[in-house]
């Protein structure tokens, strides 16, 4: 029989029955009390395959697998697979000589390769826009953080974020 | 592809300035296979099915978070109604149930999960009586659990005899949680035309015909629509006005598209819907009444509202459903009052009352949302106070929620301070006609000719 959970009760009912080990299939999720359970009565769960049992992946039911398979199945604003890991890169601060530089380094540093500038400057603030490349090994979260940490909270304010999200919101 | 420098400062603004956020990714969990003669271990499969499919969610959410830059505030659970699940226990006791769900969404991190919920539009099966009665002294005992009963339907009617039922399991909640102004209470709601796929609470549940995992997004953005109805200014006409939410609704609800189709991929689960609603929070400028105050109205509640309102939410549905093939869910505008600060200033400047209130909810997307009346209002109002509401949803076939806390020891006008997202609110008074021979008849109202569509 293909149970769906073991339970507790389950476990004391076999106890009960036989003192073999529990034989479950390799898809049966086993309750914490369960397991337990089992271990108070030295008893070992083992799937049908033979092997001890560890916990499986999560079934999500039918409709997922097939939405998993299908992926993806809706299309994408404008496809282009040129822009996979493109990070928009704005900054906003106080101006000073040398502010563009430090912070193209620090994109540079990360791995990303800068492929569109815009820049202006109103009085005593300067404005960047920045569409970076990531690198092949490029990680999002780090290159974020990293940037976003860059200078005083009062002098330089920079956000990163990602180009699907223009691309969603901009584009059909 | 590049994108112009206005439209990048333009998305960039509604995430720093406009408190555009992804408010809610709900994992629906369906819970029918953890049903079991035997009360325990119905709910040991509850805690270890939740438990095994949510064990990943936060930690997905936060790495979208990371990844794209937009902030997804809550992480939440739905859950197959319990009364279907529990029915097979035949247990009386429901409350170990609560306790299962509020342990696995400890283990699992999330803010809320909702489902401690029973249909009830037409009578009560032996499951559905036993939830009824447990829903207080599960509010109090758990913290996370959010509870929903629908109790009418345009295809059944209103059952009456759960409308009752409902006022006692609120007035028992508040009596409860009586050390928290009744809180227990807002967690807590009824519907009529209940939406089985809603991720925002209290309402949250995974009804009949939903898959057996799904990922649900509720994206909001009152900030985003004021903000662009600031520029737009007072002078356009009406239409430009609708034109404007419209278009913003759009782009609000491509982000959550997004965010949808990445959470269920990295789940490896089905994207089922965009909730596009504006839900407003305390924090300043993401209201729903400073919108409506925009449009033109000296104070939400006043003369217009209710037409404003209808502007607004049928405005934005349009964009998300040009936006989004996947748009379900309560989409609109929620009109909380607690939680949206200028809701409560126009109940302070004596610009809203209840009974504006519920004329509001006729047009808007949901009901009458977190109202606070004084904790020694009877029953039998609380009654006609839902049967008003439930009446509206049935007759118009929309849904219509009532969210509403009796707080204990309170009277009309005083305030009550909830805290978080819940806010503030001011006691309102419900009137001092009531309708206690109404209530004490019970019974069903039949199904409107509305509902008579084959």
């Amino acid at each position: 029989m293909n149970r769906r959970f073991l339970t507790a009760e389950d476990v004391r009912r076999h106890a009960e029955s036989t003192d073999g080990d529990l034989v479950v299939e390799p898809n049966t999720v086993v309750t914490p009390q369960a397991a337990e359970a089992a271990e108070a009565r030295g008893l070992a769960i083992r799937t049908t395959d033979g092997n001890v049992w560890t916990e499986p992946a999560p079934d999500r039911g039918p409709d997922a697998a097939r939405a998993v398979r299908s992926l993806p199945h809706l299309p994408e604003p404008e496809e282009n697979p040129e822009l996979a890991s493109t990070a928009i890169v704005t900054a906003v601060g106080r101006n000073r000589p040398g502010v563009l530089a430090e912070i193209t380094a620090a994109v540079a540093e990360l791995g990303g390769n800068v492929h569109d500038v815009s820049q202006k400057v109103v009085d005593d603030f300067f404005h960047i826009i920045l569409t970076v490349q990531l690198g092949d090994a490029g990680d999002f979260g780090a290159f974020k953080e990293s940037l976003e940490c860059m200078g005083r909270p009062d002098e330089l304010a920079v956000r990163v974020m990602n180009e699907r999200v223009f691309r969603f919101m901009h584009r059909v | 592809m590049s994108y112009s420098d206005r439209e990048i400062l333009e998305t960039v603004r509604m995430v720093e300035l406009e408190t555009l956020d992804i408010r809610t990714t709900t994992l629906g969990i369906s819970l029918f296979d953890c049903a079991d003669p035997d009360a325990e271990s119905a709910c040991e499969k509850i805690y270890t099915k939740v438990c095994h499919h949510a064990r990943h969610l936060v930690e997905v959410a936060e790495s979208i978070s990371a990844d794209y830059g937009v902030p997804i505030v809550n992480k939440r659970i739905a859950v197959t109604p319990i009364a279907w699940v529990a029915a097979a226990s035949g247990t009386d006791d429901l409350v170990p149930f609560a306790r299962a769900m509020d342990a696995a969404a400890k283990e699992v991190g999330v803010d809320f999960i909702g489902g401690f919920s029973a249909y009830v539009e037409k009578g009560f099966t032996n499951a559905d009586r036993a939830l009824f009665d447990s829903i207080p002294a599960a509010l109090e005992v758990t913290d996370h659990v959010c509870a929903s009963v629908a109790v009418g339907s345009t295809r059944a009617g209103i059952n009456i005899d759960a409308v009752r039922r409902f006022a006692d399991a609120v007035l028992g909640a508040a009596a409860r949680t009586r050390e928290t102004g009744g809180l227990g209470c807002a967690k807590l709601v009824c519907f009529c035309n209940a939406v089985q796929d809603n991720p925002f609470v209290a309402g949250a549940h995974i009804g009949v015909g939903e898959p057996e995992t799904v990922l649900n997004v509720g994206v909001s953005g009152p900030g985003v629509v004021r903000s662009a109805l600031e520029r737009l200014g007072p002078e356009p006409d009406l239409l430009a006005v609708a034109e404007t939410i419209k278009r913003t609704a759009f782009k609000i609800t491509r982000m959550g598209e997004l965010v949808g189709r990445e959470a269920a991929k990295r789940l490896g689960t089905l994207f089922g819907i965009v909730d596009v609603s504006l839900a407003p929070t305390p924090a300043v400028g993401d209201s729903v009444a400073d919108i409506l105050e925009l449009i033109g109205i000296d104070k939400t509640g006043g003369n217009g509202t209710t037409c404003a309102l209808a502007l607004l939410t049928d405005a934005v549905k349009k964009g998300g459903a040009m936006a989004s093939s996947s748009v379900g869910g309560l989409s609109g505008a929620f009109i909380p009052v607690s939680e949206d600060r200028g809701m409560i200033a126009a109940v302070e400047a004596g610009a809203l009352s209840l009974d504006k209130m519920e004329a509001m909810t006729a047009v808007c997307s949901v009901g009458l949302d977190m109202i606070a009346v004084p904790g020694d209002t009877p029953a039998s109002t609380i009654v006609g106070i839902v049967a008003d509401e439930m009446a509206i949803g049935m007759v118009n076939a929309k849904t219509t929620a009532v969210r509403i806390i009796p707080v204990p020891g309170k009277g009309p006008g005083e305030t009550v301070e909830w805290g978080g997202l819940l806010g503030t609110a001011i006691v309102q008074d419900p009137g001092k006609f009531g309708c206690s021979a109404f209530s004490a008849r019970g019974g069903r109202i039949p199904a409107p000719l509305q509902g008579y569509r084959n």
